[in-house]
């Protein structure tokens, strides 16, 4: 699965750079959600809801002072005490629409290629029309220096920041904490001596993890051989002392060939390099990628106000370095679904060939909410960070402790030499008997 | 909560039924009617405290398991299963590179249309 080699374009034309302090363009007017649009084989979606930059305001009152309220697991305005919750992505933006009938790539807007000389960026404040520069990397909102309307970025940018949807946040910083002290609390008696003193899971983060969503429309083919068991009997082997009893199989050979239609729905791939599951070498990346699977089909539209008084890590995977791994993971995917039509080969398969060829795929930018423990195993730069994460949604946790060897060294030398003298007693007994 | 004896000793029973070289090692004594097999107890049962306390602690091996996690829809399946031969005096309950239940390990690419 290779995605034509064309720039995906946002639905919105890329606003430049500017530095903090000269000003910048006006962003542009609000706009009616726009209907997809095809470009170059691709189809793109805007996600962006018509919403401009900038204010993104109370629906009752119009105030900028909004804040994500765990208790009431909505957006709450500090000025009304309105609470509410933005709309279901997937309904809004036709997301749910059937796989089956995907063709060519589909990709929504927060997908589009990330660019990293973009990270400052300058909009217009609506209230006052004085200019405030946003730092994308570290940010999305600020306040206007002149009137203090909270300003946010909300259209998708191609520096990556504002992804199509999130997964607000449903387990309490309580909850989380009980979690991953229960987690570590189970691996204490190996756990290394500085890692108990230190141990403090009241600085647990709450932290949106950009994850890319795909779903594909493919036909797999898988080829290979299986055999089935015919004759299992027993023959005499050696002779004198050395002679045995062994058992042989006789099977008969099969040429073994699937061919079927695969609908995959929702998978899940990380979009940032520094949380990538396939690189372990600076922290237990694994640990994040366990605590999967994730509701996404209840992301709801995004809304910066969800990020407040939470950490985001920003998107720095396009669609392009991922698709050879999707199309892997399509792949098992794929090997998995077959399995159960290979039963009848006792002796098993060897799969020789497998192939998919994607007939449609529609990709879509997902924020997605962790708790998140992490602690360095020593004070060195490079040292392995260990994470214990605890999926906001539906509170499975994960994590990873760092061990004293010697310890460990010390129980299995315990262990193993009890197996060793009773082995050897019942050895020699067996010996001389 | 510290570790108890039941936390160790179940990966252990589990790391050692799953450690490669153990069948071997079984095997070997087994040759020679398993007279040695009991004096491989201690190096296993070291080996396996080591292992299995160790991905007790750092769940290495762990991850999400997407090929199975994932929802999916499958149709239009076509099957087609031809004898091609016929092996007799087999050692192994299992063909040689059986790789059916190994869904990560990718095997040659078909072009398919």
């Amino acid at each position: 699965m290779t995605l034509p080699p064309e720039e995906p374009r946002d639905a919105h034309e890329p606003r430049p750079a500017e530095p903090a302090g000269s000003g910048g363009p006006v962003p542009p007017a609000p706009q009616e959600p726009a209907p997809p649009r095809e470009d170059s084989g691709n189809r793109f979606i805007d996600t962006s809801s018509g919403r401009d930059d900038g204010l993104n305001k109370c629906p009752r009152c119009g105030s900028t002072e909004i804040e994500y309220a765990l208790g009431a697991k909505a957006l709450v305005c500090s000025h009304c005490r309105h609470t509410w919750n933005e709309q279901n992505a997937e309904k809004l933006f036709g997301l749910d629409s059937s796989i089956a009938e995907l063709q060519g790539h589909t990709l929504a807007s927060g997908t589009a290629d990330v660019r990293e000389d973009l990270t400052m960026v300058t909009l217009k404040c609506q209230g006052c029309g004085a200019e405030v520069v946003i730092n994308a990397e570290q940010s999305v909102q600020a306040r206007c220096h002149w009137c203090r309307q909270t300003l946010s970025l909300n259209t998708q940018i191609p520096n990556g920041a504002v992804p199509d949807a999130l997964l607000p946040f449903q387990l309490t910083r309580e909850d989380a904490i009980a979690r991953i002290e229960e987690f570590a609390g189970r691996r204490r008696t190996f756990a290394q001596r500085r890692f108990k003193e230190e141990f403090v899971p009241e600085n647990v983060m709450g932290v949106y993890i950009p994850y890319l969503v795909v779903d594909g429309n493919m036909h797999a083919v898988l080829t290979g051989d299986g055999e089935v068991t015919t004759r299992e009997y027993t023959v005499t082997v050696g002779s004198g002392d050395n002679k045995r009893q062994e058992t042989r199989y006789d099977a008969d050979v099969y040429s073994v060939q699937r061919a079927f239609d695969l609908l995959v729905d929702d998978l899940t791939v990380e979009s940032a390099e520094r949380f990538d599951a396939r690189d372990n070498s600076a922290a237990t990346n694994n640990i994040l990628n366990a605590v999967q699977p994730y509701d996404v089909e209840n992301a709801v539209v995004y809304n910066s106000h969800y990020l407040k008084n939470f950490t985001s890590e920003r998107r720095d995977l396009n669609v392009r370095d991922v698709d050879h791994l999707v199309e892997e993971k399509f792949l098992s995917i794929a090997r998995a679904k077959v399995q159960p039509t290979v039963r009848r080969y006792d002796r098993g398969v060897r799969w020789t060939g497998e192939g998919v060829a994607v007939r449609g795929t529609r990709w879509v930018s997902v924020y997605v909410p962790v708790w998140l423990y992490s602690y360095a195993e020593s004070a060195s730069g490079d040292s392995l960070v260990h994470y214990i994460a605890v999926n906001a949604r539906t509170g499975t946790t994960m994590g990873s402790i760092p061990v004293s060897h010697p310890r460990i060294f010390a129980a299995a030398c315990a262990g193993g030499t009890i197996a060793g003298i009773v082995g050897l007693v019942v050895g020699l007994l067996g010996f001389f008997a | 909560m510290p570790l108890t004896k039941e936390d160790a000793v179940l990966p252990l029973l589990a790391e050692l039924s799953a450690a490669p070289g153990t069948p071997i090692l079984l095997a070997d004594g087994s040759s020679s009617d398993g007279i040695f097999l009991p004096f491989l107890l201690g190096p296993l049962t070291f080996a396996g405290i080591y292992i299995g306390i160790y991905r007790f602690y750092r769940n290495t091996d762990k991850r999400h398991r997407y090929e199975r996690e994932t929802k999916v829809a499958v149709g239009n399946l076509q099957q087609d299963d031809r004898r091609t031969g016929r092996k007799t005096g087999q050692r192994s309950r299992s063909m040689d590179g059986r790789n059916d239940t190994d869904h990560l390990t990718r095997v040659r690419r078909l072009r398919v249309q």
